[in-house]
């Protein structure tokens, strides 16, 4: 049987360190509710599937400075060279690098009247080849993909398609397929020929970052600085950097290839931000409730340095030692249910006010709950074995001790 | 009713060995009221801590209501504290965050009485000190003399059959001592077996039994008792 009410009346009767240990508690709470919330938003931003072969794609930049190279047929015969390396899967120009921070952002219109039609949700915009699905290794879910006669080279030519990620489509289409339907880019007609499955952006916080789409542009020749995409097994990856650049220079020496990086490099740099956050609150979340640790069992040795006659007393009384051990426990959690309460809430008032402060999600109920178990889990830790030092206090205290 | 057969208790420090006790021999009989006197450090404190179960003992006998006590569980000591014996201090021990009706309760919540029984005997202890109408208060906010008749009202809420005090008017002025005494008196005719440490001797021989403890052996006085009662 557990004695709450004496308990409780005692503790109201006490006034100053329970009071600094519930204030203790109750930031606590409210700090390890938030940033454990912002700590698993994070993590699952990182765990999220990009869909494509990210430690299998190689990429590079390409920057021809010698003014006589044609780059639109230097693209080509590059693109050639890249894909006849051995081992090489297949390889790819790309107007922007998945994952990287920067890229192109479209939207499409349903009709050609620009005042009546409706608009996409905004996407990653990727221009390419019929390669370049192969070399992102993401996976074609209905339709067809483009075929080497259908590749355009300028933003201006007609007969385009995409290819749309499948988030975008159930965005802007629903339950209907896309597949087949003609889209806009001003005057400009595109058809939608293809879904695939993933396709992730270039802004890895957008909220659109799965809204992506491909058509059938190889702009490579529209520029002399430009980055490919090469697909291998990684356990070839670390050779080819030194066969492209050697391949690449054999064919014309008045160039620059630079900045090799997998996409899993990219896909790291470009979590590197989230990634810190979620260690550097992690330790605060550890450092927080250490301290509250700490500061449970100096409480309960200070109490029972002071309450050791006390103690002594109601053992003599007929206090077991799990009586004097459950006195403990109770009046902590008491503390701590009290103080996670108020935290939970306050956890929650401060949610809202980083909310709209920094446009972040509410925080779910769940984690000031989760944050107050913990809680009581580290009061548990913290109260045993000063409590059980306790019990040990003998019977004999109430007569001898002062 | 309480019998010790040649207890001895040695309190054995790194440096010193004490002999408390030494060949303690004493027969307590049901309704017997027995002053306890002696020089300090004689050992009085420690008969009555082994007697109370509070302590153990180095060697000996004892048993207590017939029971064998000698080697107790802790829980089971605990027990026997909580159900036959009452304990009054001479700081009185009352806890000082609770309230009286709470400090009496104490030993009735160990006991795992309900709410109502608990309510019903609370009431009926402090009545029976004359601190019925004083419940709420805070031991704090009492005299010593009240508050040893808290303590006395929290002893003889779990109706013991033993009421065990050492140097009980120790801290309080003759007048309220004397109140005390009389209370004690009025338990002991109720039928409760009392056993009191005092350093007063005008209280003690009071008591229908007095007995000394010097260098943890006893002097039983009993048989001078109607003696000393002649020289008052
Ligand atoms: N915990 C202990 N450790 C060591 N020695 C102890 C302990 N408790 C008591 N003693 C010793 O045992 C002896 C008897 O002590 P006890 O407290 O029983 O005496 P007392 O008769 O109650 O004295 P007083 O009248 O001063 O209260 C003393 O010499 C004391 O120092
Ligand atoms: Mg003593």
């Amino acid at each position: 049987m557990l004695h709450i009410k004496p308990i409780l009346s005692s503790l109201m009767r006490s006034k100053s360190a329970p009071v600094l240990l519930l204030l203790q508690i109750i930031l606590s709470v409210a700090i390890v509710a938030n940033a454990s919330f912002i700590i698993n938003e994070r993590l699952s931003l990182m765990q999220r599937e990009s869909g494509y072969a990210e430690d299998q794609i190689l990429t590079f930049n390409l920057y021809n400075f010698d003014p006589a190279i044609d780059n639109m047929k230097q693209n080509q015969v590059d693109q050639q060279i890249l894909r006849s390396l051995p081992n090489v899967i297949d390889a790819s120009y790309s107007n922007m690098l998945p994952l990287s921070g920067s890229g192109w952002m479209d939207r499409y219109v349903d009709g050609p009247d620009a005042d009546t039609a409706k608009s996409t949700p905004g996407f990653a915009f990727y221009l390419g080849n019929e390669h370049l699905l192969n070399v992102m290794g993401a996976k074609l879910i209905a339709g067809r993909n483009f075929t080497a006669d259908e590749i355009n080279t300028s933003l201006d030519d007609s007969g385009m398609m995409a290819l749309v990620s499948q988030p975008l489509a159930k965005a802007f289409w629903g339950d209907e397929s896309p597949l087949g339907k003609t889209m806009y880019q001003g005057e400009q007609a595109v058809t939608i020929i293809g879904v695939v499955d993933k396709l992730q952006g270039a802004w890895v916080d957008h909220e659109n970052f799965e809204y992506s789409v491909i058509q059938n542009i190889d702009f490579g020749g529209s520029s002399s600085n430009k980055s490919y995409m090469v697909r291998a097994l990684p356990e070839h990856i670390p050779a080819l950097e030194e066969a492209i650049s050697k391949a690449l220079y054999a064919e014309n020496p008045n160039r620059v290839v630079e900045n090799f990086q997998t996409l899993t490099t990219i896909k790291n740099l470009t979590y590197s931000n989230h990634r810190l956050m979620a260690t550097v609150l992690s330790i605060m979340v550890v450092l927080l409730l250490l301290i509250t640790a700490l500061g449970l069992t100096g409480m309960v040795m200070f109490n029972i340095q002071r309450r050791t006659k006390q103690i002594g007393t109601r053992r003599a009384l007929g206090a077991r030692k799990r009586d004097i051990i459950e006195y403990f426990m109770v009046e902590n959690y008491l503390i701590c249910i009290v103080g996670g309460v108020i935290g939970g809430m306050l956890s929650l008032v401060l949610g809202q006010q980083l909310m709209s402060l920094y446009s972040l999600p509410m925080v779910p109920v769940i984690y000031p709950i989760i944050s107050v178990i913990g809680l009581l889990v580290v009061t548990t830790l913290a109260v045993i074995v000063p409590a059980a030092k306790a019990a040990n206090i003998s019977p004999a205290m109430a007569t001898r001790s002062v | 009713m309480l019998s010790m057969k040649n207890i001895s208790k040695v309190f054995k420090t790194d440096l010193v060995e004490t002999h408390a006790l030494r060949d303690f021999n004493l027969e307590v009989n049901e309704g017997e009221f027995v002053a306890v006197t002696g020089p300090s450090g004689s050992g009085k404190t420690t008969f009555l801590n082994i007697a109370g179960l509070l302590e153990g003992f180095t060697s000996g006998e004892f048993s207590l209501d017939g029971v064998n006590v000698s080697n107790l569980s802790d829980n089971k000591s605990a027990k026997v504290r909580n159900e036959k014996i009452g304990f009054i201090f001479q700081g009185f021990n009352l806890i000082p965050d609770l309230n009286l009706a709470e400090n009496v309760e104490v030993p009735l919540r160990y006991r795992g009485m309900n709410a109502s029984e608990r309510k019903r005997r609370v009431e009926s202890a402090l009545e029976q000190v004359g601190l019925g109408a004083r419940m709420k208060h805070l031991p704090t906010q009492l005299s010593g003399g009240q508050q040893q008749r808290v303590a006395i009202a929290r002893a003889l809420a779990g109706e013991p059959r033993f009421l065990l005090a050492d140097e009980p008017t120790g801290n309080l002025d003759s007048l309220m001592a004397r109140q005390v005494m009389e209370l004690l008196e009025n338990i002991n005719q109720q039928g409760t077996t009392i056993i009191m440490v005092t350093h007063d001797s005008e209280l003690a021989r009071r008591a229908q039994r007095n007995i000394q403890i010097v260098d943890g052996q006893v002097c039983d006085f009993s048989m001078y008792q109607p003696a000393a009662t002649g020289t008052r």
